[in-house]
């Protein structure tokens, strides 16, 4: 009897800060998304990188593998950034314009949570989907680098020595599946989660959701050419006019820097990116989404609804 | 009136705060990614800032591509591009193409590469087709002497610009060597530039001999090129076939301008001196072989060569071939090439098989004991 | 005992103005409104359409500040989050999650209100079975109807256990049989003790199940009061006549007409007597409207 009182008196003890509270809000936006059917996509993503794979046999092994990280690694910036920005920009606005948000908000939810719970759900989103592709990925270079080299021994006039395989092997695995994707897919992710971080701000004050997507595309595109116009503001030799300056260093100061995020580009070249960078490119990241949120709470904490 | 306070209005409420935090933030970062970006670059990366140049033939779309992280991505759609028009054999719209695709990745080895090979090997060898249509006519002259040496330069210029980027590539230089020998036939040229390739760190081996053997051909320079062939072949451990002929060659060379430069005595005190080195042996033995027609005494300062311990290999067959000179020793020379055939197959020629055909059969040798070929 | 804690709801003096953005013009939703409901009570806020009925509710829930005044629940101001700790709130025409289904919607909005895993188990059972939609439990909401949304939103108002309720326009939509069962409903609520504000312009529900009720209009309370008092007019007679031909009707008019001051102000059919207050409070709102211009 008393036990039953105990269970059903629920506690009244109101929590400032409740990470379960903004863990609820991230899976609920995580399930509404995965029940949107938005993994569908990867559907259109396995197409893609197979279309890839076999258009193009034709070309030496190492076009033929730069062609299929190529399109991998584009295919997946590019969804991952219609997700951070379109996913972000469907959810804020629709629960303002359903009114969802009155029945969260009059809950003992404060706003920031709100926030943080919906940018959450949608890191989560593209964490996943980020994954999931990436394993599709790196699934097909691994059996098309097999391939190739089977090829390749096949191809060999004379019996091969085993020290050649060797040496292919090593010539041709150089080029396909190595440790050093990993840095380009995260660094696919962090992009994705600035462009996320932007769309969540610009959520906050816009009335819509197409006004959202759009703010969020312009701001995006001018955040890759950022760091021109930082070039220009920088400039040495002839000056620019000073309200061209003003304008050069006004951009740079606004948008955020995303050409920084393009890491995917020099790795298919065959370059190297060191760690040290990378944990710059991430902590910078953390910096990009505690700002945005920061705003983004300003914003929505005195929000009429 | 009413405007200026409706701003006033708007900046004193929650908008003020935001905007001095993103200036703030602004600022903070800025400098951060100014510093990640220039250490970008010493790694390499953003190696690509679009020029006016590549711009100019970027369309906007590509252009919009290029920056927004679709670089490579654009970079292979143009390769792709440019692989259509090296089948339709549209050389300038290959060229454009190629252009296009290195600046794109300037640090992709293989695109400068690609473009060196249309030009040079694909581009030219498609005029020297047209060329030989023309026969003797002008335009088969105007391509002979103007189009196709034109290509020829555009495929160094790829390379040279890709130099600029990739300047610790070996495969780069070798490939400018490579044109300078196999298309130009200008060997110092060639072997100045494999000798620039091999000395990156990763050059293999084959491009010093590649160096070596170029420098063979290079008129005045045989002293050069018979020290670093010999110094190969003391001690590279690794002792080609063509660098035994290129050897062989050279040493040749040496050994009959020295028969032909010293007098009888001069060279017999060369070769009996103490220590004596084997081409002294040899200049001698080419003398009593060449001049004073002294087949014995021939025969017996080479076979001297053939034992000394520095002497390559292919005088063991010099001996055989001086001693077949003498009707009485073809049985011993027999063996000789028979043994040199079974043991040391590399330091024979293709032709030297069938003169020990031809001996096996004066000599009446039983099929079983026959060399087989 | 109401004494000596503060009272369930207090609204002090509160006006809300809009103002309509890029043009001048600005809306009076609410206009010094002050009203108090005591714990336990149920208090029902009447008014027409666009009287400021959920503009004040949407005030004493934090959706939105008040341009003036205040309003407080339990004694924590509203715009502090820990004031919404032990309220309902189900909105007018309310529309969930339509990926989630009953029971997840209602995990969900256990888990914003702090539950544990085994108290919202517990809890959503016991919802789903009071507000009927055990059968639907597992189906999205997507599939439910209006009526299943009401109810489903009443149930997500339920879940944290809140003392207060706050109820906007909950049987709009509903059919009878089903705004019966709300009411039946508050009334469950008012026999555990708790607290409940509704809106309606269902009248006779308001009149069934409240305490106290406060007739808005154009942002204003214009009347306020237990019902029985508000119900209780006391210069008024009422004669209630069956099978009375017109001429009769028309007689007792000239005998009403020959007295003095006396005045018949109406003759029809009888109505509920909340409506015709209703009506009264309205007109007597409007009147005094047209005297301020
Ligand atoms: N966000 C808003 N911006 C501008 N005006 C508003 C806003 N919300 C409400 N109003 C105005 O305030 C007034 C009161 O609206 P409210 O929704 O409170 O009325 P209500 O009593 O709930 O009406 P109903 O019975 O139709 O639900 C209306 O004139 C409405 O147009
Ligand atoms: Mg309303």
């Amino acid at each position: 009897m008393n036990q039953e009182a105990q269970d059903t008196a629920i506690s009244r003890r109101h929590k400032v800060f409740s990470a379960l509270r903004i863990w609820a809000i991230a899976r609920n936006t995580f399930t509404q998304l995965v029940r949107m059917k938005v993994f569908y996509f990867m559907l259109i993503f396995s197409a893609l990188i197979i279309g890839a794979n076999l258009l193009f046999l034709s070309f030496t092994f190492e076009q033929e593998l730069k062609i299929l990280k190529d399109v991998s690694f584009g295919a997946m910036s590019l969804f991952a950034s219609i997700f951070a920005i379109v996913g972000t920009a469907l959810l804020i606005p629709k629960d303002i314009e359903d009114r969802t948000l009155y029945t969260i908000l009059t809950k003992p939810v404060p706003r920031i949570e709100y926030l943080l719970g919906k940018l959450m759900g949608i890191l989560l989103l593209l964490a996943v989907s980020i994954l999931l592709m990436s394993l599709l990925f790196f699934t097909v270079l691994y059996i098309r680098q097999h391939g190739i080299l089977t090829e390749k021994i096949a191809s060999f006039p004379r019996q091969v020595s085993d020290a050649q395989i060797a040496l292919f092997r090593e010539d041709i695995f150089s080029r396909g599946l190595q440790p050093e994707l990993l840095l380009g897919v995260l660094a696919v992710f962090l992009k994705a989660a600035v462009a996320a971080a932007v769309a969540l701000f610009v959520s906050t004050f816009a009335s819509s959701t197409l006004f959202t997507i759009i703010v969020s595309l312009v701001v995006y595109f001018i955040g890759h050419a950022q760091s021109l116009a930082l070039d220009y503001y920088f400039a040495e030799g002839e000056m620019p006019s000073a309200a061209q300056r003003f304008f050069a260093g006004l951009i740079g100061v606004v948008f955020p820097n995303f050409q920084l995020f393009n890491v995917t580009d020099g790795l298919t070249a065959g370059e190297v990116v060191s760690a040290s960078l990378m944990a710059r490119l991430v902590g910078l990241t953390a910096f990009y989404l505690t700002i945005y949120s920061l705003v983004s709470w300003l914003i929505f904490a005195k929000k009429e609804l | 009136m009413n405007i200026p306070h409706r701003i006033a209005l708007f900046f004193s409420g929650r908008w003020l705060p935001v905007c001095l935090i993103l200036a703030v933030a602004g600022f903070l970062r800025i400098p951060v990614e100014r510093d990640m970006e220039t250490e970008f670059k010493d790694q390499g990366f953003r190696d690509w800032s679009p020029g006016l140049s590549s711009r100019d033939q970027l369309t906007q779309a590509a252009f919009v591509g290029a920056l927004g992280g679709f670089r490579s991505l654009v970079a292979s759609v143009y390769h792709l591009k440019a692989h259509n028009a090296f089948v339709k054999k549209n050389w300038g719209e290959v060229e454009r193409l190629r252009t296009v695709t290195a600046s794109l990745q300037p640090k992709f080895w293989s695109y400068w590469d690609l473009a060196v090979w249309d030009m040079a090997w694909n581009a030219f060898g498609y005029y020297r087709g047209e060329a030989e249509r023309h026969g003797d006519d002008f335009e088969g002259w105007r391509i002979e002497n103007i189009v196709m040496p034109t290509y020829l330069q555009k495929g160094i210029d790829f390379a040279k610009r890709g130099l600029e980027w990739l300047p610790d590539d070996y495969r780069l230089l070798k490939v400018i060597a490579d044109i300078y020998d196999q298309k130009m036939g200008n060997p110092e040229k060639s072997a100045e530039w494999y000798l620039k390739a091999s000395r990156k760190p990763d050059a293999p081996s084959y491009v010093y001999r590649a160096y070596a053997h170029q420098l063979t051909f290079c008129q005045g320079m045989e002293e050069e090129a018979y020290r670093v062939n010999k110094d190969l072949y003391r001690n590279s451990g690794e002792i080609t076939l063509t660098l035994l002929r290129d050897l062989e060659r050279l040493e040749e060379d040496i050994v009959r301008r020295a028969a032909s430069n010293m007098s009888y005595e001069e060279l017999r005190a060369a070769a009996l001196a103490e220590g004596a080195g084997y081409l002294e042996m040899a200049s001698l033995g080419t003398y009593l072989l060449e001049v004073s027609k002294d087949l014995p005494a021939a025969i017996d300062i080479y076979g001297k060569v053939a034992v000394h311990p520095g002497a390559p290999s292919f005088y063991r067959r010099k001996l055989a071939f001086v001693m077949l000179k003498d009707p009485k020793q073809t049985g011993r020379a027999y063996q000789m090439l028979k043994a040199l055939a079974l043991r040391d197959p590399a330091s024979l020629r293709r032709e030297d098989i069938k003169e020990i055909a031809r001996l096996e059969s004066r000599l009446g040798i039983p099929k079983a004991e026959r060399l087989k070929p | 005992m109401a004494n000596a804690s503060p009272p369930a709801v207090l609204i002090e003096g509160l006006t809300k103005i809009f103002r309509l953005p890029f043009r001048k013009e600005e809306v009076v939703a609410v206009d010094d409104l002050s009203l108090e409901v005591g714990a336990g009570e149920v208090y029902g806020l009447i008014g027409p359409n666009g009287s400021g009925k959920s503009t004040t509710m949407k005030v004493l829930l934090g959706l939105i500040a008040p341009s003036a005044g205040k309003a407080s629940i339990f004694g924590l101001d509203s715009a502090d989050t820990a004031s919404r700790g032990s309220v309902g709130f189900l909105p007018e025409n309310p529309y969930f999650y339509k990926y989630l289904t009953g029971s997840e919607t209602l995990a969900f909005y256990g888990k914003l209100c702090g539950l544990s895993g085994k108290q919202i188990r517990r809890r959503s059972e016991e919802l789903l079975e009071l507000v009927d939609l055990t059968s639907a439990r597992d189906r999205r909401l997507g599939g439910y109807s209006k009526g299943m949304l009401q109810r489903i939103g009443l149930a997500q108002a339920l879940v944290g256990d809140p003392r207060l309720v706050v109820l906007d326009e909950p049987t709009a939509g509903v059919d009878p049989a089903g705004s019966r069962k709300i009411r039946d409903l508050v009334l469950e609520l008012k026999r555990r003790g708790i607290t409940v504000i509704l809106s309606s312009h269902l009248l006779e529900q308001v009149q069934e199940v409240c305490d106290e009720v406060g007739i808005i209009f154009n942002g204003r309370l214009v009347r306020e009061g237990k019902l029985d008092d508000l119900i209780a007019i006391e210069d008024q007679s009422e004669i209630v006549l069956q099978n009375a031909s017109p001429q009769l009707l028309e007689r007792i008019g000239a005998l009403v007409d020959e007295e003095d001051g006396a005045q018949m102000l109406r003759c029809g059919n009888p109505r509920t007597t909340l409506e015709r207050l209703f009506l009264k409070a309205i007109s007597e709102g409007s009147s005094q409207e047209g005297e301020d211009h």
